[in-house]
């Protein structure tokens, strides 16, 4: 199995290919280690797509549509960290679109009994953290497999919404300094973007130098190898069920400071798109592959195909079916190009 | 010597004339209009004719953008991408009126000129609302039912989804109307989410619950059609006839159950004039023509047997 980073040092577990590095100085050494890197495949159909749509529309190379495109995919996109986490260590989380439904509507619902903006985000965070807990519990104490745990919390999550609902949208007043989170800029990025840049950074950094990134990565590829070789693969995995469920609430936090609604539907359907995110970045269903920064081009590309479909006026029906399309040709290539390093 | 003098001068008059000219109205084959539905389901099908009609009419670029759920993000995301392409003229019937607020006055700070049509938002800034006054509707529905039902009986009332505002004053109006009619009582009030297969299932579960069951207020598209298909089965086909089902929306199916006799009258809105309607505002709008915007109420006919031939939208 292909390890993501550039092949720099053994591991115990994972196999990487072994090609002895030239000495040609170390400018062309990194520039080769970069080509040699995955997430070049799947970049190279985002910078296709995009070049194509900036043809056919001149609107789509404008700063104010490119940090518009940026901060509606960056929601799945930060989604797409957490979930990428939980796939390479073999499982999968279902419920993180149902977990930022019930994260905005706790927030609006904090911020409805008169409370400030701290106790609310608190509140919204900290269900994730209680159902990333509690699906961490079922899949490593409890046993059950990531799908059945995570399909459970999805449902009971989508039932406690429309219950707590009762199907009419929960609409409070906020403050200015909280809708600064999901409506604000820092210059003239988007708030939320500048949290997805942020926290792409910190979980690059875990994932490649840190020794939980390490785990994460052994327990995926080979968890009983890993756990004769002294990784706690229960705790790791439960840490990373947690880590998806506080990162789906941060998403449920951001949107609603942007559009300042909990709907009973909110997040309906989010896990697709987030696991299709994953996929596209090169995680492998079966664990022990895919990296960070391959979900967040991922989620660019679905992200764009959306955006190019209105700029470019094509009929919204065709969108599902080119996003599909462009999905499968871009895995497709990425597999066919992983395939030929093996040989 | 003169004719020069007077030659030069209505030229500058004529120049001046045309640079206030197109300061004022732009080229129609220059000017670009979307609109927006909730989401796709035939009512919409015929708004966006009667939108398409008149862009054709006025010579202006047209868009018709359908949202792929009813989500409020959804919506704000579309108004973005099309804020982005920089078009002139969005009409949109809003799914959540709260989420689209912030975009639609960013929308308007833009320039861009923004109404809305079937469902509207009060707060965003925008021109216009064109469309049912719903209250009316329902207060029309509530009449229609008391006269029917001589003033006595049972009624539930079946709606879509549940926090539609639009929906809801229907509901809002129904209940009013029905002050009059102190013996009508509402014994249930079921969403659907306007999906056929929920609103079979409300509407199965409403009859069993009340056999003695007197009228159906069906106040959105899916009840028409629901209460036609539960009352062509076994279990419940006794009670055709004894039922007075009034539904929203001239769905085919609906006309059928009217046709076959398990509806009595349709509020049929009109779709198609709300769509010519808001496309013809935003191009004046666009144009600097329409200085005083009001809203703007298209009503409804109620469709009876008797009329369903001829009626229009």
């Amino acid at each position: 199995m292909i390890c993501s980073e550039p092949a720099k040092e053994e591991r115990s577990v994972t196999a990487i290919s072994s090609k002895k590095e030239p000495q040609s100085g170390r400018a062309a050494d990194w520039i080769k280690a970069c080509l040699r890197m995955r997430e070049l495949n799947v970049l190279s159909v985002l910078l296709l797509v995009g070049l194509l749509i900036s043809v056919f529309s001149p609107y789509f190379l404008t700063t104010n549509n490119l940090m518009g495109v940026f901060r509606s995919f960056s929601l799945i996109a930060l989604m797409s960290i957490g979930m990428m986490l939980v796939i390479i260590t073999g499982g999968i989380d279902l419920s993180v679109g149902s977990v930022m439904g019930l994260s905005s509507l706790v927030t609006a619902l904090v911020f409805q009994h008169g409370y400030n903006a701290p106790a609310a985000i608190g509140a919204g965070l900290g269900v994730g953290i209680a159902v990333g807990a509690f699906n961490g519990f079922m899949i490593t104490w409890i046993r059950l497999p990531p799908f059945i745990a995570t399909l459970g919390t999805l449902s009971i999550g989508r039932g406690l919404m429309y219950i707590i609902t009762k199907g009419v949208p929960v609409t409070p007043d906020v403050p200015d300094s909280f809708t600064f989170i999901g409506q604000g800029y820092i210059g003239f990025v988007p708030f939320p973007v500048v949290i997805l840049l942020a926290m792409t950074a910190v979980f690059s950094v875990v994932m490649r130098q840190t020794r939980f990134g390490r785990y994460v990565y052994a327990t995926g590829g080979n968890e009983v190898a890993a756990r004769l070789s002294g990784v706690r693969t229960a705790r790791v995995k439960f840490m990373v069920y947690v880590l998806s469920g506080l990162i789906a609430s941060m998403a449920g936090v951001i949107a609603f400071s942007r559009f300042v609604s909990a709907e009973p539907a909110s997040g309906f359907g989010a896990e697709l798109d987030v696991i299709a995110a994953a996929a596209i970045g090169g995680a492998s269903l079966s664990g022990g592959a895919g990296s960070v920064e391959g979900a967040i081009i991922g989620a660019a590309l679905a992200g764009i195909i959306t955006n190019g479909v209105v700029l470019l006026n094509i009929d919204t029906y065709a969108q599902q079916a080119i996003t599909g399309c462009v999905i499968l040709i871009a895995v497709s290539i990425d597999i066919w190009r992983v395939r030929r390093k093996e040989r | 010597m003169k004719f020069t003098q007077r030659f030069t001068a209505s030229a500058l008059v004529a120049l001046a004339a045309s640079v206030g000219a197109t300061a004022h109205a732009k080229d129609a084959k220059d000017i670009s209009v979307a609109v927006i539905p909730k989401v796709a389901v035939p009512f919409f099908d015929d708004c966006n004719k009667g939108a398409k009609t008149a862009a054709d009419k006025a010579g202006v670029k047209y868009q018709w953008v359908v949202p792929q759920n009813t989500q409020g993000s959804t919506q704000v995301q579309i108004i973005e991408d099309l804020i982005s392409r920089h078009v002139d003229g969005i009409a949109i019937s809003v799914n959540e009126p709260k989420s689209v607020e912030s975009v639609m006055k960013r929308a308007e700070q833009s320039g861009i000129k923004v109404l809305t049509y079937d469902s509207d938002s009060p707060r965003s800034g925008r021109s216009m609302y064109i469309g049912t006054n719903n209250e009316q509707a329902g207060a029309t529905m509530a009449e229609t039912m008391g006269k029917a039902l001589n003033g006595q009986g049972e009624v539930a009332i079946i709606t879509g989804q549940l926090g539609a505002v639009n929906l809801n004053e229907r509901i809002a109006g129904i209940k009013k109307g029905l002050a009059k009619y102190p013996g009508i009582k509402v014994v249930e009030t079921q969403g659907t989410d306007d999906d056929l297969a929920r609103g079979v299932s409300v509407v199965e579960t409403t009859l069993r619950a009340h056999p003695q069951l007197k009228g159906i207020f069906g106040v959105s598209q899916v009840g028409g059609p629901a209460v036609a298909k539960v009352l062509n089965t076994k279990e419940f086909g006794t009670m055709k006839g004894k039922l007075e089902v009034l539904a929203f929306d001239d769905l085919p199916d609906t006309l059928k159950g009217l046709k076959d006799g398990y509806i009595q009258g349709i509020m049929v809105q009109r779709p198609v004039t709300m769509g010519s309607l808001a496309v013809e505002h935003l191009v004046a709008q666009i144009q600097g023509q329409e200085a005083q915007p009001k809203d703007i109420d298209t009503g409804v006919t109620v469709v009876t047997k008797d009329n369903m031939t001829s009626y229009t939208k």
